[in-house]
């Protein structure tokens, strides 16, 4: 609880200076991201590109280098395309224009909320009970919100990738989360038993899943495949809060709902096998 | 497992099913050697096998009105107070062609008595396909090889951009073809085979969508206009090389970089009039039905001189070298491994049990290959794709843990009946699982985000050949190899 309350306070501050959860990123706000493979050291390309609005350089491992430059005029875009062509043999340049970036980063806020409700309402639809559903929505939110936080102090920027990896993460979440609920809600037995049998399951899904995701995200790093990077970075850090949420805020709702409204459970639901 | 239980297993049509459709996707697939080591029948993005993007922005807009004037009125007064060429796309739609704000179109809207009802940058779905014609037409005269344009439309119909990707072409090469004008020339035919110059395209100021010539008649032709100078050369060369006495025997030809693309004699009318006086204003007539008014389309194309009917502006572009998407490829691969990897070595130390581990890794490999091949047939892969296909490992590889455990519950291996029964729950959960997946993804996938689309629709199609085909199947082949 303290976690998602301060969580929502670093967001909440983002938010009012940038009008978004999430520091956007160069893909959204425009700007260009130029990804080469060079012996040369930061200080050196900064020297290359001294007549253009650099604003950071990232290093991959295998002498990869992710150079992000400010939004620039057309003839400067092109002569800067012909400048890394010349000098370095293997790049991978993005531009996109400021208006271009507006646009996408809408419809990604509007995907991004528009899943949510989404996922929200087939989750009403599953479980037909208000306080196991919510307490499903409730985690999925907290690990989006939990994760969007880390990003912030992380200054993991908003991008098309880890859009796509926040709403990935609506998937893992839900799924540990849904496991809970059914084995809780359609089992019969004592509360506690059939939480720590989910939890058999649950941790190992989410912990097979975070090795998926590591070894994409170290595979990535040395590859210096910068997309892949971020998503599974992203994906890393909301795999963790699942854990937190599912386990401790989705069973402690569970828990408070199963002493509650015993009767009502036992009555509609019927136990399975 | 004696070999009466693999005949039953493989009869179940569940398993049947998968393994035809995995079979199938192998063969589609079609790995083989090739000159530059393994080839497949994959379909690679720009970011795996290099090239150019470039995406443009139509300055132009397209708006819904509702007016107390006669539509008609409306539409010529509002052209001539823009001074933009406007027309009519549907009963109460004008696409203007010039990017005007919305609100000071709503100030001349309401001056005209008329409400301004929904405004959206872009055009209409026919200039968005004459664009894209232009476009082709462009790059294919200049002899690239494997170059893709897509009109990106939003659910309210109406196009705001047009993306063009072009294999193993570098980014300052594909600006300039995309830049490119062609060189459009008349020329007369003076005797045989000889021509001779009459004008070049510069003098041509205006040109019109093709229209019926006469109205109503089925002869396409396409109306243009020259210039005062450019009217009384063509008038000058048409009487100096005979097309005005003796038209039939020279033909005015239209050439686009050196190719004749149209070739026709002067209109008896036209002859009679140029003897006297210069006439700017011209048609080309094309010919009757359909192939009159492709041609005719066509031929509006090379007038313009290769230019657009609305100006674009460079939204966003981007290109990766072959080399650097050859290392990706390679990475993208090592990745897809690794993950597959520690995904096994999780699971052993779960379980402990091979019989159990080896066909959870195959059945999770099994659906990164069912996806491929579904993909081959209508998505590029790249980098998006592939990150959307280890999630879907990820995912995958949860959902047959779920299967696992409820099967094995309390660590007894139950009797056929019971685990039907938990097989069924098993798939419940799972099903609602990836419903909610599959709706958290639809969004992307319904939506033109560029390069996320991939991702996305990869997702949707794991979670469906997952819940599908895959995961059942594994349900039946895990009770034959529990119950030996």
């Amino acid at each position: 609880m303290i976690v998602l309350a301060l969580s929502l306070v670093i967001v909440g501050m983002t938010f009012i200076h940038t009008g978004l959860p999430i520091k956007p990123g160069m893909e959204f706000t425009g700007g260009i991201g130029v990804t080469i493979v060079t012996q040369e050291t930061p200080d050196q390309l900064k020297v290359t590109f001294a007549d253009y609005p650099l604003v950071n350089i990232e290093e991959g491992i295998n002498q990869g280098k992710y150079l992000k430059f400010d939004t620039m005029s057309d003839d400067k875009v092109l002569s800067l395309n012909k400048l890394i062509e010349s000098k370095y043999n293997g790049a991978k340049i993005d531009q996109i224009g400021s208006s271009f970036g507006k646009t996408l980063q809408d419809q990604a806020a509007f995907a991004l909320i528009i899943s949510f409700i989404g996922m929200s309402i087939v989750v009403f639809l599953i479980f037909r009970t208000f306080v196991p559903s919510a307490a499903v929505v409730i985690s999925a939110f907290a690990d989006m919100t939990m994760s969007a936080a880390v990003m912030n102090l992380l200054g993991i920027q908003l991008s098309l990738g880890t859009t796509a990896a926040l709403l990935m993460l609506i998937g893992y979440s839900v799924d540990s989360d849904i496991l809970l609920t059914s084995r809780v809600l359609k089992r019969q037995g004592k509360f506690d038993e059939k939480v720590h049998g989910a939890f058999i399951t649950g941790i190992i899904m989410t912990s097979t899943a975070f090795l998926a995701v590591f070894a994409m995200w170290v595979v990535s790093w040395i590859g210096g495949i910068e997309i892949i990077h971020v998503m599974s970075q992203v994906l890393l850090i909301g795999l963790i809060f699942d854990v937190m949420n599912t386990w401790l805020t989705n069973v402690g709702i569970l828990k408070w709902y199963a002493s509650k409204g015993k009767s009502k459970v036992s009555s509609t639901l019927r136990g399975g096998v | 497992m004696d070999t009466e239980k693999l005949k039953t297993t493989l009869k179940d049509y569940r398993v049947a099913i998968y393994l035809i459709l995995l079979i199938t996707s192998i063969i589609i697939i079609f790995p083989h050697p090739g000159p530059n080591g393994i080839e497949t029948n994959l379909q690679f993005g720009l970011d795996l096998s290099g090239g150019s993007w470039i995406q443009l922005e139509f300055q132009s807009a397209v708006v819904t009105f509702k007016t107390s004037q006669p539509v008609d009125q409306f539409v010529t007064d509002l052209g001539k107070r823009l001074n933009a060429d406007v027309s009519l796309v549907g009963a109460d739609k004008i696409e203007i062609r010039k990017l005007v704000p919305e609100d000071e179109l709503r100030q001349i809207f309401s001056e005209n008595e008329t409400e301004l009802v929904s405004y959206n940058q872009g055009v209409s779905k026919e200039t968005a396909d004459d664009i894209k014609r232009i476009l082709e037409n462009k790059i294919n005269s200049l002899g690239t090889r494997d170059a893709k344009t897509y009109v990106i439309t939003g659910l309210n119909g109406v196009s705001r951009y047009i993306r063009i990707e072009m294999a193993g072409v570098s980014m300052s090469q594909a600006q300039e073809i995309v830049g490119k004008q062609g060189k459009f020339e008349i020329r007369v035919v003076t005797t045989g085979n000889e021509t001779e110059h009459v004008v070049f395209g510069d003098s041509i100021e205006s040109v019109a969508n093709p229209s019926q010539n006469p109205p109503n008649s089925n002869n396409w032709g396409v109306s243009f206009a020259l210039s005062p100078e450019g009217a009384e050369e063509f008038r000058q060369a048409a009487i100096k090389y005979g097309a005005v006495k003796d038209p039939a025997n020279h033909n005015l030809a239209m050439m686009l970089d050196g190719k004749m693309v149209y070739s026709a004699p002067l209109s008896s009318d036209l002859a009679g009039t140029l003897q006297s006086r210069a006439s700017p204003n011209l048609v080309a007539s094309t010919g009757a039905g359909d192939k009159g008014k492709e041609d005719a389309k066509n031929l509006e194309i090379h007038l313009r001189n290769g230019a657009l009917p609305v100006e674009v502006k460079i939204a966003g572009s981007g290109s990766v070298s072959p080399e650097l998407g050859g290392q990706f490829k390679m990475w993208c691969v090592i990745a897809g491994i690794f993950a597959l990897v520690a995904v096994g070595i999780s699971i052993l130390v779960r379980y402990h049990e091979p019989a159990i581990v080896l066909p959870m890794v195959l059945i999770n490999a099994s659906e990164v290959i069912i996806l491929l091949a579904i993909t081959s047939f209508f998505l590029q892969l790249d980098l998006a794709t592939i990150a959307g296909l280890i999630a879907v490992l990820g995912t995958g590889i949860d959902q047959l843990v779920i299967l696992t455990d409820e099967i094995l519950h309390e660590g007894k291996v139950p009797s056929p009946n019971i685990y039907l029964k938990r097989l069924k729950r098993a798939l419940g959960i799972i099903i609602a699982s990836a419903a909610t997946v599959f709706i958290a993804m639809l969004p992307l996938a319904l939506m033109d985000l560029s390069t996320l689309r991939g991702f996305a629709v990869v997702t949707i199609l794991g979670v469906l050949v997952g819940v599908l085909v895959t995961r059942p199947a594994y349900g039946h082949i895990i009770m034959a190899i529990l119950s030996k």
